[in-house]
């Protein structure tokens, strides 16, 4: 079928069952549509979308009636490409179609003011009309997709992202940003909903990713920049300066006790608990096993500064060392050689990303009124290490405060006598559900809690513990049992969110509350104050969504395509988010989402090529003047000023690049640029079909 | 501070409360387990069973949701001369409803098993109690004059009149708790 063929418009209006026809007079709509030039034909059904609604344009194109197709209903966002299909599948070139929006547009929006609704969707569809009159058929492009993807963060859902791919052939890179991989599950002493140990189920996971031949891993690094598109991305990943070298270290752990006082720094692993020296490995199970150098902690021992000095000398003419390196048995720690402290940087070449870079936990800090500088007011993540056989108590519960003692006399090889806590208190939703820090549910902190508090009671059944909630929200499949579970073992719930918490004579704490059951005051003295600080986004991820060209969400979390129907992907195509870094979630969902991620992964990019809508802008040469206007405004760099034969510059437009935007169409002072499926005739006939309207009204 | 004579506080330490248990040996939640209330620790606090009972659309302050809580943290002290357990009807609308099947009506009746056994009782129940071993109800029955006047015989014909069933009730009143108790006196 050819452009230059008489258009003869097909008009269908949708009732979308109530959600137009009752605002909308629907009838009257395609009373007017068949007044319109062009149009030969004008339908109204129930649900167009549905394949008898479908078939109605279908069966209309195939007898010939029809050479262009408009549909009066909801968004092109959801629907368009059905349409297109339509027309496609009954013959006629999909780019015939035109869609007219009554529904967001209209419909819902004047949904009480009937007969206005009705005139604006007239307006509506005669625009529609007017642009599908100037309609040219189009061709789809298609372009070529790379196979490998980029995993950013290594935790959980990292992981499971990059086995699912890996074990499926494709090649994967896993960029986690600390020493090791495992993130915030690697802290936690045991998971709910089946008590099992984190460390037992996720270590051999770690293990799996370190060893698997298609995934490459990149620990202690940062991704710095992204160019390119779906298919077709370029990352530079940089290599942060570990001032070890890997390749030696074995992750003996010789020189991580040598490391002098004034070098020791509050540990991240334990929350803070325990101090580690400047040299250090995250966790004794860290993939991979490898020494790392805080150089702000460090405190260059002999001067030894890694800027390629050889070490001076003692009066016996030994070489003075620092410490770590004169432990180190492999040399690794060899602080002889220059290191660069910018690192190194990578460049990969990948087809998609996925993003899970998780969560933090909130800064107790600034509950003033529970008395957080305390040391035994702790958070709820400081509570997993207290309980952890890897804590700073090696799983022995004592009161925060007492570790320094504990530890100090471990080290001297002595016994100390330390009083057991009698009493442990949570407190829930902490900053979550809070206006005045995040509005949200954090989702896992009453599941976390009864889980502390069981595990607690299990081991210890002379402490009294007290849980405070606003509510038990336990939605998960086995969590209300869960619950249930708890309330036998004798751990008193007590609805209503504790108001304050203030220290009092004798090392304890006193907990002022609310029991909104029978609508009491109460106070609990209390050894340990846990507070279920809220889930939140990592400092660093509004950056790094930048970097990607991803949304972030009003609370801070990557946002999705589309909470029901496209969960984990973004709205640029090709990149990909699973976990926590998506919203507060646990275990089980983030490892659900990671495993989706990695599937949509797969089904986009298995094809090796993808159809990409010819919807883009094209540069006339014989208008454009080389003026320049539009390359640098254009988003995605795809416009570039290249020399023609008769040696004048004039722009380009790679097709590759360019998303359709519509920006240099706009800007172009010689209207030299043209976006296909929105040329200036097409948008302009829209405007002044609606401009005029009072007038073709009349 | 907690004191027992007044009821329940207004502001409650549930810490000291704890710590009573622990000296006592005894916890209350197993005290009136074993009075019967076996699912109490089952309960939610939904509010299903106060919705419907009666006490609390009257305006008895420990009705069964309350009470439970009262139990589950710890209270009994407090709760001994609370007039609500003995005001139940046994109606049982409560068990009907109860999603966790905790039977709040059993719960009722357990304090006042409890209370029973710390000699906490009301002089009406004692009433109660001695009618029940002298003619077999509990409701003692006025108006023997006004029975004869209308040429009924003095005693109804039950329990009351039938002095074998009288004397099996005796006995069987005689080996329960109650005569362990020593509430009234069960002399004959
Ligand atoms: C106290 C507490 C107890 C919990 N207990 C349970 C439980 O018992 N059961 C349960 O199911 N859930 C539990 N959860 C929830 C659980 O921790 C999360 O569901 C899970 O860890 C989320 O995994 P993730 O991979 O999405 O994120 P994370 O574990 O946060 O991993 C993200 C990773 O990405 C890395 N990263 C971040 N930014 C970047 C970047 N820019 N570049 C590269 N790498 C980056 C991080 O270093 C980290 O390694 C608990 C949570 C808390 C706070
Ligand atoms: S030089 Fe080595 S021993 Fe000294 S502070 Fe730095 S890491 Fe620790
Ligand atoms: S339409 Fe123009 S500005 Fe937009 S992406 Fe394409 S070339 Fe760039
Ligand atoms: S049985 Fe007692 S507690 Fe239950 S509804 Fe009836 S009066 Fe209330
Ligand atoms: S109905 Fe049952 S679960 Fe609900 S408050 Fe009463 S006893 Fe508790």
């Amino acid at each position: 079928m050819s452009n230059d063929e008489k258009p003869r418009i097909g008009v269908y209006i949708c009732h979308c069952g109530e959600n137009i026809a009752g605002a909308v007079d629907v009838k009257a709509v395609a009373e007017f549509a068949k007044t319109l030039p062009d149009v030969v034909v004008v339908r109204d059904y129930l649900f167009m979308c549905s394949d008898p609604g479908q078939e109605l344009i279908k069966q209309d194109i195939r007898d010939g009636l029809i050479n262009r197709v408009v549909v009066a209903a909801c968004t092109p966002r959801t629907h368009e490409p059905i349409f297109r299909k339509a027309c496609e599948d009954a013959g006629l070139n999909k780019y015939f179609f035109e869609m007219a929006n009554i529904r967001d547009q209209c419909s819902w929006a004047h949904w009480h003011e009937k007969e206005k609704a009705t005139e604006k969707a007239k307006a509506i569809v005669a625009a529609a009309v007017a642009k599908a009159r100037l309609l040219e058929p189009l061709e789809d492009r298609y372009i070529e997709l790379k196979k490998d993807v980029l995993v950013i963060g290594g935790g959980i859902a990292g992981i499971f992202a990059s086995l699912d791919l890996a074990n499926a052939g494709f090649k994967v890179h896993l960029v986690e940003k600390s020493p090791s991989i495992g993130g915030n599950m690697a802290k936690l002493d045991k998971t709910f909903p089946t008590n099992d140990c984190s460390a037992c189920i996720l270590t051999p996971l770690m293990v799996e990713v370190a060893n698997h031949p298609n995934i490459n891993l990149l620990t202690y690094s940062e991704v710095e920049s992204i160019e390119g598109s779906v298919g077709n991305f370029k990352v530079k990943v940089r290599k942060k300066q570990t001032y070890v070298d890997w390749d030696k270290c074995t992750g003996c752990g010789a020189c991580l006790d040598v490391c002098p006082p004034k070098a020791r720094v509050p540990d991240e692993f334990n929350e803070g608990m325990s101090l580690r020296g400047a040299i250090y490995i995250p966790f004794p199970q860290a993939v991979p096993k490898k020494a790392v150098v805080d150089m702000d902690a460090c405190i260059k021992c002999g001067g030894r500064d890694f800027s390629g000095k050889e070490p001076k000398k003692s009066k016996s003419g030994k070489p003075i060392l620092a410490p770590c390196e004169r432990v180190c048995p492999t040399g690794a720690a060899d602080r002889t050689p220059y290191r660069d402290p910018n690192g190194e940087i990578v460049e990969l070449e990948v087809g998609a990303i996925i993003v899970a870079t998780g969560y933090k936990v909130m800064d107790k800090r600034v509950f003033k009124e529970f008395s957080p500088d305390h040391p035994n007011v702790i958070t709820a993540m400081q509570m997993e290490r207290l309980i952890s056989a890897t804590g700073p108590s090696e799983g022995k519960l004592v009161k925060p405060s007492d570790i320094p003692k504990l530890l100090e006399a471990k080290k001297k090889g002595e016994k100390v006598e330390i009083e057991k806590p009698h009493t442990i208190t949570f407190i829930s939703c902490v900053g979550s559900r809070d206006n005045r820090y995040h509005t949200y549910c954090s989702r896992v902190c009453c599941m976390y809690m009864l889980k502390q508090a069981m595990i607690l009671k299990e081991k210890y059944p002379d402490l009294d513990i007290y849980i405070f909630f606003i509510d038990v929200r336990t939605p998960g499949k086995d969590f209300d049992e869960y619950y249930m579970r708890c309330r036998q073992l004798g751990i008193k719930i007590i609805k209503g969110r504790a108001g304050g918490i203030q220290p009092i004579p004798g090392d304890k704490l006193l907990v002022k509350g609310y029991d909104a059951e029978i609508c009491k005051p109460v106070e609990v003295v209390t050894d340990i104050a846990v507070l279920a600080t809220a889930i939140e986004p990592d400092a660093s991820l509004k950056e790094l969504a930048r970097t990607l060209g991803i949304n972030v969400g009003a609370e801070g979390f990557l946002k999705e395509r589309h909470t029901k129907l496209y969960p984990v992907d973004t709205m640029t195509e090709g990149i990909f988010i699973a976990g926590c870094a998506q919203g507060p979630k646990d275990i089980p969902d983030s490892v659900a989402q990671a495993k989706a991620a990695a599937a949509s992964a797969m089904s986009l990019l298995e094809p090796g090529k993808m159809t990409v809508e010819p919807l883009i802008s094209e540069v006339n040469k014989e208008k454009c003047t080389g003026c320049g206007v539009c390359v640098p405004l254009c988003p995605y760099g795809a416009i570039s000023l290249v020399k023609c034969e008769d040696g004048k510059l004039r722009s380009e437009i790679n097709p590759a690049l360019c998303k359709g935007c519509g920006v240099c169409t706009a800007a172009c002072p010689s209207k030299a640029i043209t976006l296909h499926g929105f040329t200036y005739e097409q948008v302009l006939a829209q405007i002044r079909t609606i401009a005029r309207w009072p007038e073709i009204q009349a | 501070m907690i004191e027992p004579e007044e009821g329940v506080p207004t502001v409650l330490n549930l810490s000291e409360i704890a710590e009573r248990e622990k000296e006592e040996e005894e916890k209350v939640v197993e005290i009136v387990r074993e009075f019967g209330a076996e699912n109490l620790i089952y309960c939610m606090q939904c509010g299903s069973c106060a919705a419907v009972c009666p006490l609390a659309r009257v305006g008895f302050e420990w009705y069964n949701k309350k009470l439970i809580k009262a139990l589950l943290l710890g209270l009994k002290e407090e709760l001994l001369d609370d007039p609500t357990p003995w005001a139940c009807v046994a109606c049982n609308r409560c068990t009907e409803v109860c999603p966790r099947l905790v039977s709040p009506f059993e719960v009722m009746f357990a304090v006042r098993r409890m209370m029973v056994e710390e000699f906490a009782i009301p002089t009406l129940a004692i009433e109660g109690l001695r009618a029940l071993y002298e003619y077999g109800h509990a409701v003692y029955m006025t108006g023997r004059e006004a029975r004869k006047k209308v040429g009924l015989p003095e005693k109804p014909p039950s329990t009351d009149s039938d002095e074998q069933a009288l004397k099996d009730l005796k006995t069987i009143l005689k080996n329960t708790k109650l005569a362990e108790l020593g509430l009234i006196p069960m002399n004959d």
